[in-house]
């Protein structure tokens, strides 16, 4: 059962990879960016799994620190000079150079925002369930109101056009293949990392502590350095995430970063999954998707009332939570599992048949 | 196992045909947006969320477009444009830049549009400002009063404003308190973003050398639904005229406020977008009619609940095409109307890009404008140049007197 | 400038404690909740926004302020009972991101509801305190102000003396102290948390009607009052009634003065300061001013 389940997990990642990597040649340009944006998601996502999944903080605060990397890409793709052909000017201590390409300001983005979360992480590290949420929600709440009082920094309210985006390096691919490509190559680099660390003893910690901290705790795994560390990598995916995203949207301003975004992004995450890779993607694509189709369902007219997607978006919630608290994923999980039971019994079945006419 | 394989296989097949099935068809017309029968323009606009107060001005657009396409014109006797249908096609933004980006580029790509037109909000059009520009897509007629829509006309070939910007507006202001109480003390409450500060660069610049009348300047944050601590600043300043650079909602809670404080300044300077009936209504219910009477503003465009405007014939139109069109709504909302006056400009500019409409023969008709737009008050005229990218900067001082706003003294020009 | 004038001190004081009243009105029924059930209820805002609208429909009908306020109340209770049983009782058991996803759930399809049904122009609430201010000492204090702080104060007195002085009172005290306990002596356990939610909704009810003269009424003004209400709620002590209000008061009295004294705060940080309050009570002293502190025995 367990060799079943590996191979089909394979396979179905093999499927996936192939079809992420084809796609782009049969489809046309509106969905090449969609999907563009559902592989951003899924690196926020992904990140916001290992805090809330493996190691079980509930955070309502992950699109700040996918605004911290969309702001430092913005930054540095921009540098000093192009930040004073907007009339603006940032300190001196900030090294922003020249501009750089996008592409290399995403690793930089992935640790300024962590090192925020991490940041935030030392003190919360002490709270748990409810306060967690609260306070985690706090920082998303503030981190507007934050950016626009550093104006000289961040452009205020009004916020800061990147340079539009450019193929680099000279390769002869067009802008939204390439920033497709970007997104999914960094999407499948970060999955990668986070499927080796949480495999080894940082997701057996993580679990530990989410199960039982007190007994984790007596075990010998140290709390503050897991949970900070999570935090803090949490942030990382999710800088990594929006440094992408400055590069495709091309405009950062306050209101790009609301809070509500914040819970969209957990919510997206529950829907698809806690807790599974298969989640987090899953969890990508409703983010992306889930408001478009809204907007065109068959019973609801947009004539009528222009709240509807709201309105369905909390109610879809709602009864997700009813009927599949695990997800998406959990009800496919689910699927799954009973087929390869079948198909698994089926097997033996057949093999002692064999053995019993030979 | 097989069978597992096979399953898969399958899924994975229909994966890849799902998304080559929703590849868009791109159309063969040389121009998008432009067919043999239709001409589809776009715009993306706040329907939810917290500025879905303007959600009105797509709709008087799409009423005024539905008349032209159905009545027959008088210069060549076919429906809509030179015989061509307008299709107008509008997206909820939520009042959310990167969604703007989002909706802007499904205009583009999923819905062809010939031309992006009105669409809504400052930051928004900033964001789509660069991409629009670089594929030589019309950006016209956007919804906003920010000066650098005519400012940066250079870098930004491809942009156009509309209505009078807020420089020009806040520049009159100054003016008038210039004129009529040079020793006013001046307290300016503003929105804490380009809004507010655009105005308030304008009123500085009418005030000349006596910018120095300004004695407070506070803001709030559109988040934030009491003003009381700001406002007894304010008060305490020992003000006589108060500049409003607010947006509707908070202005009624400001002047509510003001009063509850028992603050009553001499002379209260609303901006125009505020000054609109849904907002002196709830004030003066809340704040009494003697304390907002006397309130200054300014307009371009004619008033539907102005009775001076009743017997108007171009007003008369107006109500007569609102009622026909969309029997159930309230026509006496101000933004109704901003969207059909646009649409007026907006058909016009579409009838001087020609029989064969291309997006640079779009563009170039709105560096040729030089009309008077009967929506608005006599003597506002459309005029652009290849210099002058500011189509209406004519404005005229309104005062508020129990329940109406009455225009007085001369036509201002604002640049 | 900074003017350190008594009357202006004196002036912010008056107006932050009338902002405060509101935000401790709605942190009360934060509050009630998270006693009876530990459950923090995102969607407590938009409850009390909801039935707010509900109030004007009432009133705006031709029906008179007291009457519609009542039925209005009656309403938020009975609706406060349905959502405990029909949304929260499924997911009592679940983990607690299920149940904060659901109250999340919750705020979205209200808020969306709200705009749906009564659309999205703002819209004057009537207040039944008359539109008058009074002039004491050179501070500005209204009657509106005055009466909100008052009938915050005789919410938490008349709460304090249902769970001392009734049955059912002490009934929903026991279920928050000890569930398990309290079924064993007869208690519904069930129904007191629906009772509970049922009295958070007419709390959070009050609270918007209360707040509705000033701010204006449109579907987004309790997202941010629901968030000052979670500061002072934390503050005050997230188990603690008497703080929930006295969090608020000091809150709204804490942010006027900062907002005008500290420079660097002004409008923009007002919100942030708010969170900053909470961030650090709940890591330097979890329990607030008032309530009490856990202790986990191993």
């Amino acid at each position: 059962m367990r060799r079943a389940l590996t191979v089909f997990n394979l396979v179905v990642i093999a499927v996936l990879v192939l079809a992420c990597a084809l796609i782009p040649q049969h489809a046309g340009e509106l969905t090449v960016q969609r999907l563009t944006y559902v592989g951003i998601y899924f690196i926020a996502l992904v990140g916001l799994n290992i805090l809330v999944g493996y190691s079980g903080q509930i955070s309502l605060g992950g699109y700040a620190f996918f605004g911290i990397g969309a702001y430092t890409t913005t930054l540095l793709t921009l540098g000093k000079p192009g930040m004073e052909l907007y009339g603006h000017h940032p300190p001196s201590w900030l090294p922003l150079g020249n501009g750089m390409h996008a592409i290399f300001t995403i690793p930089i983005a992935a640790l300024v925002a962590g090192l925020f979360g991490y940041a935030f992480g030392l003190p919360a590290q002490r709270l748990a369930g409810v306060s967690l949420a609260l306070a985690t929600f706090a920082v998303a709440v503030s981190f507007p109101q934050i950016l626009k009082k550093f104006e000289n920094v961040t452009g205020g309210g009004g916020g800061l056009n990147l340079n539009l985006p450019e193929t680099p390096f000279g390769l002869d691919v067009s802008v939204p293949h390439w920033l497709y490509y970007e997104a999914w190559g960094t999407a499948a680099v970060l999955a990668l990392v986070a499927w080796l660390l949480l495999r080894g003893r940082l997701g057996r910690s993580l679990g530990a502590l989410r199960d039982g901290e007190i007994a984790a705790v007596s075990s010998g795994v140290n709390p503050t350095a897991y949970k900070t560390f999570a935090f803090g990598i949490s942030a990382a995916y999710a800088g990594a995430a929006g440094a992408l995203f400055a590069e495709l949207v091309a405009y950062v301003n306050p209101d790009t970063f609301p809070a509500s975004r914040s819970i969209i992004l957990l919510a997206s995450l529950v829907l698809g999954g806690v807790g599974s890779m298969y989640g987090a993607l899953l969890g990508a694509f409703a983010m992306e998707y889930l408001q478009i189709w809204s907007e065109n369902m068959p019973f609801v007219s947009k004539e009528a009332s222009n709240q509807a997607p709201a309105v369905t978006f909390g109610v879809i919630l709602i009864l997700v939570m009813f009927l599949a608290p695990y997800g998406l994923a959990g009800l496919l999980r689910r699927v799954g599992r009973a087929i390869i039971h079948r198909l698994d019994t089926k097997t033996v079945a057949l093999s002692q048949s064999r053995r019993a006419e030979a | 196992m097989r069978k597992a394989l096979v399953a898969v296989i399958a899924t994975a097949a229909l994966v890849i045909g799902a998304s080559g099935a929703s590849a868009m068809t791109r159309t063969d017309a040389a121009t998008p947006g432009i067919s043999k029968s239709l001409i589809t323009i776009g715009g993306t606009f706040p329907l939810t969320g917290p500025a879905s107060l303007y959600a009105p001005i797509p709709k008087g657009m799409q009423i005024y477009f539905s008349w032209i396409n159905s009545r027959k014109a008088k210069s060549d006797g076919k429906r809509g444009v030179y015989g061509r249908q307008i299709q107008w096609k509008y997206y909820d933004d939520q009042y959310t830049p990167s969604k703007t980006v989002e909706l802007t580029n499904q205009l583009l790509l999923q819905d062809n549009v010939f031309a992006i037109v009105g669409s809504l909000g400052t930051e928004h059009n900033q964001a789509i400002r660069p991409l629009l520009n670089q594929r030589k897509v019309p950006q016209i007629f956007v919804s906003t009063g920010a000066s650098f829509w005519g400012t940066q006309a250079k870098q930004f070939p491809w942009t156009i404003g509309w209505q009078p910007d807020y420089i020009a507006e806040g520049t009159a202001y100054g003016k008038w308190i210039v004129k009529n109480a040079p020793n006013a003390k001046i307290a300016v409450f503003m929105q804490n973003d380009d809004y507010g500060k655009d105005y308030l660069n304008g009123l500085k610049e009418g005030l000349g050398s006596k910018a120095s009348l300004i004695v407070s300047t506070e803001t709030y944050e559109v988040t934030d639904t009491s003003y009381a601590s700001q406002l007894a600043k304010q008060k305490a300043s020992g003000a006589d005229t108060w500049v409003l650079l607010t947006t509707p909602t908070p202005t009624v809670r400001a002047l509510a406020t003001a009063r509850a404080l028992a603050w009553k300044p001499d002379t209260i300077v609303i901006n125009s977008v505020s000054a609109v009936d849904s907002v002196m209504n709830a004030a003066r219910n809340s704040a009494g009619a003697a304390y907002v009477n006397g309130a200054i503003s300014s307009a371009y465009l004619k008033n539907p609940t102005n009775p001076k405007y009743a017997k108007d014939a171009w007003m008369r139109t107006y109500y007569r095409i609102m009622h026909k069109y969309a029997p159930g709504i309230d026509a006496r909302n101000g933004f109704y109307y901003y969207g059909f006056a646009k649409g007026y400009d907006v058909v016009r500019v579409l009838y001087m890009a020609g029989k064969n409409p291309t997006r640079q023969s779009l563009i170039d008709a709105t560096k040729r404008m030089n009309w008077a737009n009967p929506y608005a008050i006599k003597g506002v005229r459309d005029k652009t140049s290849a210099t002058d990218r500011f189509p209406i900067s004519t404005i005229k001082l309104i005062r508020y007197q129990d329940g109406s706003w009455t225009e007085f003294g001369g036509l201002i020009q604002g640049r | 400038m900074i003017l350190f004038t008594v009357s202006e001190v004196a002036q912010q004081v008056v107006s932050g404690l009338a902002t405060g009243a509101i935000f401790g009105s709605l942190a009360l029924a934060l509050v009630l909740i998270y006693r009876a059930t530990h459950i923090v209820n995102f969607a407590q805002g938009e409850m009390a926004m909801f039935t707010t609208y509900v109030a004007w429909e009432l009133m705006h009908r031709g029906m008179s302020y007291w009457p519609a306020f009542a039925l209005t109340l009656a309403i938020a209770f009975v609706g406060g009972i349905a959502v405990e049983r029909v949304l929260i009782r499924p997911v009592e058991n679940k983990p607690i991101l299920a149940i904060v996803i659901v109250t999340i759930g919750l705020l979205i399809a209200l808020n969306g509801l709200a705009g749906w049904i009564w659309g999205a122009e703002v819209k004057a609430f009537d207040s039944p305190f008359p539109n008058t201010t009074w002039d004491v000492g050179g501070v500005a204090v209204s009657t509106q102000d005055v009466g909100v702080f008052c009938v915050c104060l005789v919410t938490v007195a008349l709460l304090w003396a249902f769970f001392r002085f009734t049955t059912v009172g002490l009934a929903m005290r026991s279920v928050a102290i000890n569930p398990t306990a309290a079924r064993l002596v007869g208690v519904r356990v069930g129904w007191m948390l629906a009772l509970g939610w049922g009295l958070a909704a007419v709390l959070g009810a009050v609270a918007g009607m209360m707040a509705a003269p000033s701010a204006f009424l449109d579907p987004n003004i309790m997202l941010v009052i629901l968030i000052y209400a979670f500061a002072a709620a934390v503050l005050g002590g997230i188990d603690s009634p008497v703080g929930a209000v006295v969090g608020g008061l000091l809150l709204g009295v804490i942010l006027n003065l900062l907002g005008r004294y500290v420079d660097f705060i002004g409008s923009t940080l007002r919100l942030p300061s708010a969170l900053a309050v909470l961030l650090v009570v709940l890591i330097i002293r979890p329990q607030g001013l008032f309530g009490h502190a856990t202790v986990r025995r191993v």
